[in-house]
């Protein structure tokens, strides 16, 4: 009993506010990601594994090129065409060569690692943070500045998906995600819409890793490991909670601000469990659980006020009332 | 009622006083990931900085966080200490020292277990032996690459190829691979030294297989993931009767054969010393010099020198696991 006082008192709430703008602008950062894993998994109905190494791929060119005397916002351009080439490459796998969609994406993954090595020389590039300034940075000091970037350079992102997925080209691609054969018919050039969704996904990806890159101060040939897993959390924790508050209003560009804001509740719950300095190793396990919870809960309140079983009593009700 | 307040108050003022003389530090330790030698290290911290501060009566309240091998989660964890303003951080490890260094300008760093602090810092210019000259110092764990190449050509003297395996991921193994290689062309220019780098853990039995054919002896640097994977290695090399230099004494113990030994525990502790020079105000960070450890020692593991029907010169010192 005393020890899980202990345990109580030992936590400080006033610690975890403080760690809350961190949280925020990583997750900010890898909104970004989560838009450009939307684009693929809803828009185009494919599971993206491209991902892992296109966002390594981003950071890696992005840090590169700052080293080389490059100026940081045309870097995160570059790193942008990186990644619209990464998902190219996956496209032309996939459409041209035949290859299933989830393993054209592993292997350019897996190439993407061999790639991003050579790109750097070596595992880790560090840029040196006192003689280079960057807009998205994590010195504490202007971690103000830091959200308020990343948060327009979301906000632009979701402006521009948005403009396009309602042109005309934009409605073919996402014709192509929800019914592929009827999308054919319609005289759409499906393999074209893939590629393009693709390449546009990854390019997303690949500007957040650069971001992520300048963020942190160095590009690491691991910083993508999974991020396929936090980008498609981000998109349904966004979704759930867009369903959840905003129901029948939920609009496309909604949906795509709720997914950022799904990226940025999934490093605040990153945040809280670090907080609850549960022991390390269980770190992962508890922060699926968080996730989980987030995605039942809503759920479980729907079914319930939806259930069968109320059906069946309302119309018995109604019944009666006739 | 008001004797009983006065007591109150006269011993809230006896406690304010009594914490005025007693300090209290804030020490953050960020660790990139678990293993013997990074968890060793952050032991020989806390306990140094914990024993140095209690003889002068302060006390050190620790915030230990473990990255579980992420990168990006040293950066969520960098900048929460920082938000927190700790007296001083220490990190345990490259990419969590690049996450903290990103992180703050201000708060004294101190880093264990960073074989090149000039590399990691990205600043080739910088002359660690007279400090780094921002909010950074700390202790090396590295050790001359001509110490391991010597010690390759006294176990092995008629070696005619060694292979080196690390993990392609880890920027500190190809600096001890390519200094390894380097010495080696000095004191035995005739030997074939190859690299044989594996992506993951995933990928290590068949590199290790593909390392171990046709060759003398191997060499492996201080690789986080060729430590935790030691036993794998190990039982691949083992039976193939192969020698194997480790960079460090804990992955010589899960299986190898011989190390030129510098221990973890040494490196936190004297990362320990540096931080309490640093709080006390002793030292200011940026003119404080990056440790090394002391003196190297050349350890062999028994049971593998007996399993390979290995004998090891006279002074090397055999290894025994800690009581």
């Amino acid at each position: 009993m005393e020890a899980i006082l202990g345990y109580f008192s030992s936590l400080n709430p006033a610690a975890l506010l403080r760690a809350a703008p961190g949280g925020i602008a990583q997750g900010l950062v890898w909104g970004m990601m989560a838009l450009g894993v939307y684009m693929t998994f809803r828009m185009l109905n494919i599971a993206d594994m491209t991902v892992d190494g296109s966002f390594a791929a981003g950071g890696a060119v992005c840090i590169m090129l700052v080293l080389n005397g490059c100026d940081p916002s045309l870097a995160l351009i570059a790193a942008f065409f990186t990644g619209v080439i990464a998902g190219s490459v996956t496209g032309f796998l996939h459409t041209v060569l035949g290859i299933p969609d989830i393993l054209a994406g592993i292997l350019t993954q897996i190439s993407l690692y061999s790639i991003n090595l050579n790109i750097m020389g070596r595992a880790n590039q560090a840029v040196n943070v006192n003689k280079v300034s960057f807009y998205i940075t994590s010195n504490v000091k202007v971690l103000g500045q830091t959200i308020a970037v990343t948060g327009v350079f979301c906000a632009a992102a979701i402006a521009l998906l948005w403009w396009y997925l309602g042109t005309q080209h934009g409605s073919a691609l996402r014709a192509t995600g929800i019914n592929e054969q009827m999308a054919r018919a319609q005289g759409i050039n499906t393999n074209a819409m893939k590629v393009i969704g693709l390449a546009l996904g990854d390019g997303l990806v690949a500007l957040s890793g650069a971001m992520l890159s300048q963020y942190q101060g160095f590009a690491d040939v691991n910083m993508g490991r999974g991020a396929i897993v936090i980008g498609l959390a981000a998109v349904i924790i966004g979704e759930v909670l867009g369903q959840a508050f905003l129901r029948k209003r939920l609009n496309l560009w909604l949906t795509l601000l709720f997914v950022v804001l799904g990226s940025v509740i999934y490093y605040l719950v990153y945040v809280f469990v670090l907080w609850l300095k549960f022991p390390a190793d269980d770190m992962k396990l508890l922060t699926a659980v968080v996730v989980a919870l987030f995605l039942a809960v809503p759920y479980l309140r729907d079914r319930k006020k939806n259930s069968f079983r109320r059906l069946t009593r309302r119309n018995a009700d109604s019944g009666k009332g006739a | 009622m008001k004797k009983l307040l006065a007591l109150v108050l006269a011993l809230c003022l006896l406690c304010a006083t009594a914490a005025a003389a007693a300090e209290e530090f804030h020490v953050g330790i960020l660790q990139l990931v678990q293993h013997d030698a990074l968890d060793a290290a952050t032991k020989g911290f806390m306990d140094k900085l914990t024993e140095l501060l209690a003889a002068d009566g302060d006390t050190v309240v620790f915030d230990y966080q473990n990255a579980q091998g992420d990168s990006a989660t040293c950066s969520v964890i960098a900048t929460g200490f920082v938000n927190n303003n700790y007296d001083l951080i220490m990190a345990n490890a490259t990419p969590a020292l690049q996450a903290c260094v990103s992180a703050t300008g201000d708060i004294p760093l101190v880093g264990t277990s960073v074989t090149d602090y000039a590399t990691a810092l990205a600043d080739p210019e910088m002359d660690i032996t007279v400090g780094t000259g921002i909010n950074v110092t700390g202790a090396s764990d590295g050790v001359d690459g001509m110490l391991y190449a010597k010690m390759v050509m006294e176990l092995v003297p008629g070696a005619k190829a060694v292979n080196v395996v690390y993990c392609s991921a880890e920027a500190n193994s190809v600096v001890q691979y390519e200094a390894f290689k380097a010495a080696m062309a000095e004191i035995a220019p005739d030997v074939a030294v190859n690299n044989y780098t594996f992506a993951d853990s995933n990928d290590i039995q068949a590199v290790v297989t593909g390392a171990a054919e046709g060759v003398d002896a191997i060499y492996i640097p201080t690789d986080n993931t060729a430590a935790s994977n030691m036993t794998i290695v190990s039982n691949i090399l083992q039976p193939a009767g192969i020698p194997v230099i480790c960079g460090e004494e804990n992955m010589m113990a899960a299986g190898g054969l011989a190390t030129v030994s510098i221990s973890y525990t040494e490196v936190g502790t004297l990362a320990g010393e540096q931080a309490y020079k640093i709080l006390k105000g002793q030292s200011e960070v940026g003119a404080t010099p990056i440790a090394y450890c002391s003196q190297p020692v050349k350890e062999y593991n028994p049971e593998y020198a007996e399993a390979i029907s290995f004998t090891v010169p006279e002074d090397y010192v055999a290894y025994a696991p800690a009581e």
